[in-house]
């Protein structure tokens, strides 16, 4: 290379380094905006958007207006684009370190987002979206539901939908379409619920919310320490989920109890990469990913991924140790039901919702929507797609890529998609050595943006 | 996948009977990027069709909503109010069939708290406005239109919907 490529290059970078951080500002600016507005219109209620709640974010609700779709689409556009801007900076910023051959130990890339600044982000993004109402979805209130049912009633929710305490304070916030479904949701979980039954509703919901968050704040320090241990960037790879447009405003915004499932996920992931490997810390892991599907099912499938990554019987020792102690405190706490999780995932492939591919992909072929069929070859393909990533581990792929996969695919090819299904992945994929998840799970959260962005064109009242 | 160069195989007597395409690795080995090139293009394909199937429904909500605004027009204007806390029923009178009934009350006060009006509308869009081919009445406070809870049918679109 000559010395005037090299010279031209120096220039190039000392500018992006001056603009980078006051880009990155600015960017930072917007996204907090964003999320500002919609909590603070949120909070004013009576919006299509916000599920009919107790009044627990009346303290707000002076300052906004109230929240409509087109609003609210505007600002998910806006903080999906600082998002995607901000990715971009500290993308670039992470490469112009790696050309200049700087030591990657942890600390944020030179002249774009410091590691201070991106936890102060964070921290800004998750407490805003704390201190507001409840955002897009009644789940919560079915947690605080089942938690009723069990601790207030002395009903099974493994039995019994919502509809059976029509009396209950929380009944009239539960979704209309779950008041007949019983909890689909792992014993351990529904365990976890009960210490908040007591509390009342508002009480039991200021719990889940607080769960919500303290779960986030650890999948994030996880995530920052996988990262720095796998020669990522610590402050970005946090960014890269912890400012996520669909994590802060569906997930945490939700209070959903997919975040307390991605931090057992993500303790389970660095256990296997963080500190001396042992047979005791892979047992570990694997118990902590049971643990995590004795929360949500779905996570269990990091588990043959890891067991075949390693080979060894301590993951294989630890799982069955935590399947055992858990289906027995499961088949105590709820009888043979508390532990049917195989009932409660055929029940829910069944449902079909608007957002998912599936009904796209039908609507593309000039089908009115999913058909019996659709979902055996949805399952069939689903069934290639692990079985090859299998084959990949098998071979040498890193377990934690192929793990993302799977939770990619499966959210990918489910008739019952939502927001926060597509978050599952994420961690996953910024820790992973094969950038191309990363790139794939971005690419199906934008697609899912888009999707939702009809109101924004053709206001229908 | 990730083209990292690696050493050999797991290093386990336990795996040498298997032919080496068949032991377990610890790392991949450096291949000729074949494997990886099949899968990223597998990756680009699936991504373009998620994306022509995201916008054509995204073009096919858009349309449905130009449609749904016309028949709220229309109701507004056949009924003479302005009301908007109006529901719309698209599948009725036939899931994809574009034959929607809409209802609103009949008279001011808080939504469904009063008699209903529904009109059966389809047709295509003219100025901001379909064609009304009919409709019922819906007795006050029912959470869903359902034949018992009908009267006063009027119109084409109203003929044998009512309870006799």
């Amino acid at each position: 290379m000559s010395v005037v490529a090299q010279s031209e290059r120096a220039v190039v970078r000392a500018r992006s380094e001056r603009w980078a951080p006051v880009l990155a500002t600015l960017l930072a600016l917007v996204l907090v905006a964003a999320v500002a507005e919609i909590v603070l219109d949120g909070a004013v209620g009576h919006s299509p958007l916000i599920p009919k709640s107790p009044a627990i974010a009346g303290w707000l609700a002076g300052v906004g207006e109230r929240l409509g779709y087109r609003v609210f689409l505007i600002a998910l556009l806006a903080s999906t684009g600082a998002y995607a801007g901000l990715l971009a900076l500290c993308g670039i910023a992470g490469n112009a370190d790696a050309r200049g051959g700087a030591q990657r130990t942890g600390a944020s890339p030179r002249g774009a987002i410091s590691a201070r600044a991106a936890i102060a982000l964070v921290a800004a993004l998750q407490l805003l979206v704390f201190a507001g109402p409840i955002l897009i979805s009644t789940d919560v209130f079915s947690y605080i539901a089942y938690a009723r049912m069990g601790v207030e009633h002395g009903l099974n929710p493994y039995l019994h939908g919502p509809a059976a305490i029509v009396g209950d304070p929380v009944f009239r916030y539960v979704g209309q379409d779950w008041i007949h479904v019983a909890t689909a949701y792992g014993p351990l979980y529904t365990l976890l619920s009960y210490p908040l039954a007591p509390l009342g509703v508002v009480g039991a919901l200021w719990g889940m919310k607080l769960e919500a968050l303290l779960a986030s704040a650890g999948t994030l320090a996880l995530t920052w320490r996988c990262a720095r241990e796998r020669g990522f960037d610590p402050p970005t790879a946090m960014l890269a989920v912890g400012a996520n447009p669909l994590y802060v405003i569906y997930g945490l915004g939700g209070a959903h109890n997919d975040l307390i499932m991605m931090l057992a996920m993500m303790g389970a992931v660095s256990l296997t990469i963080l500190g001396t490997p042992s047979g005791r810390r892979e047992a570990g892991a694997a118990a902590l990913v049971v643990a995590g599907a004795l929360v949500k099912a779905t996570v269990a499938v990091l588990l043959p991924f890891m067991i075949l990554s390693r080979r060894r019987p301590a993951p294989i020792l630890g799982a069955l140790a935590a399947v055992a102690l858990g289906a027995l405190v499961g088949y105590l706490a709820f009888g043979i039901h508390g532990i049917d999780v195989v009932a409660a995932l055929n029940r829910d492939a069944a449902f079909v919702s608007s957002d998912s591919f599936a009904t796209e992909l039908a609507h593309l072929v000039g089908k009115p929507g999913v058909f019996p069929v659709d979902h055996d070859l949805l399952k069939a393909a689903l069934v290639l797609i692990v079985v090859h990533l299998l084959w990949r581990t098998w071979r040498g792929y890193d377990w934690i890529a192929a793990s993302g996969w799977a939770l990619l695919a499966i959210s990918v090819t489910s008739t019952w998609l939502l927001a926060w299904y597509i978050l599952w992945p994420l961690p996953l994929a910024v820790v992973s050595r094969d950038r191309r998840l990363l790139a794939a799970t971005l690419a199906i959260q934008a697609l899912f943006v888009a999707h939702q962005l009809s109101p924004l064109l053709a206001p229908a009242q | 996948m990730n083209g990292t160069p690696t050493t050999a195989t797991a290093g386990d007597a336990r795996w040498e009977r298997l032919p080496s395409w068949l032991r377990p690795r610890t790392s991949e080995a450096r291949g000729t990027g074949q494997l990886r090139l099949v899968e990223t293009t597998l990756l680009v394909l699936a991504g373009v069709l998620l994306a022509a199937a995201t916008i054509n429904d995204l073009h096919r909500q858009v349309g449905i909503n130009h449609r749904l605004r016309a028949d709220l027009a229309t109701w507004r204007q056949y009924t003479g109010h302005t009301y908007h806390e109006l529901t719309v029923d698209q599948e009725l009178l036939g899931a994809g069939s574009e034959h929607e009934v809409v209802c609103g009350n009949a008279s001011p006060g808080p939504p469904k708290a009063r008699p209903q009006i529904c009109l059966a509308i389809w047709g295509a869009t003219v100025n901001g406005r379909r064609t009304v081919h009919g409709g019922w009445y819906l007795r006050a406070n029912v959470e869903y239109d359902v034949f018992a809870d009908r009267y006063g049918c009027f119109g084409a679109a109203g003929q044998g919907r009512c309870p006799p």
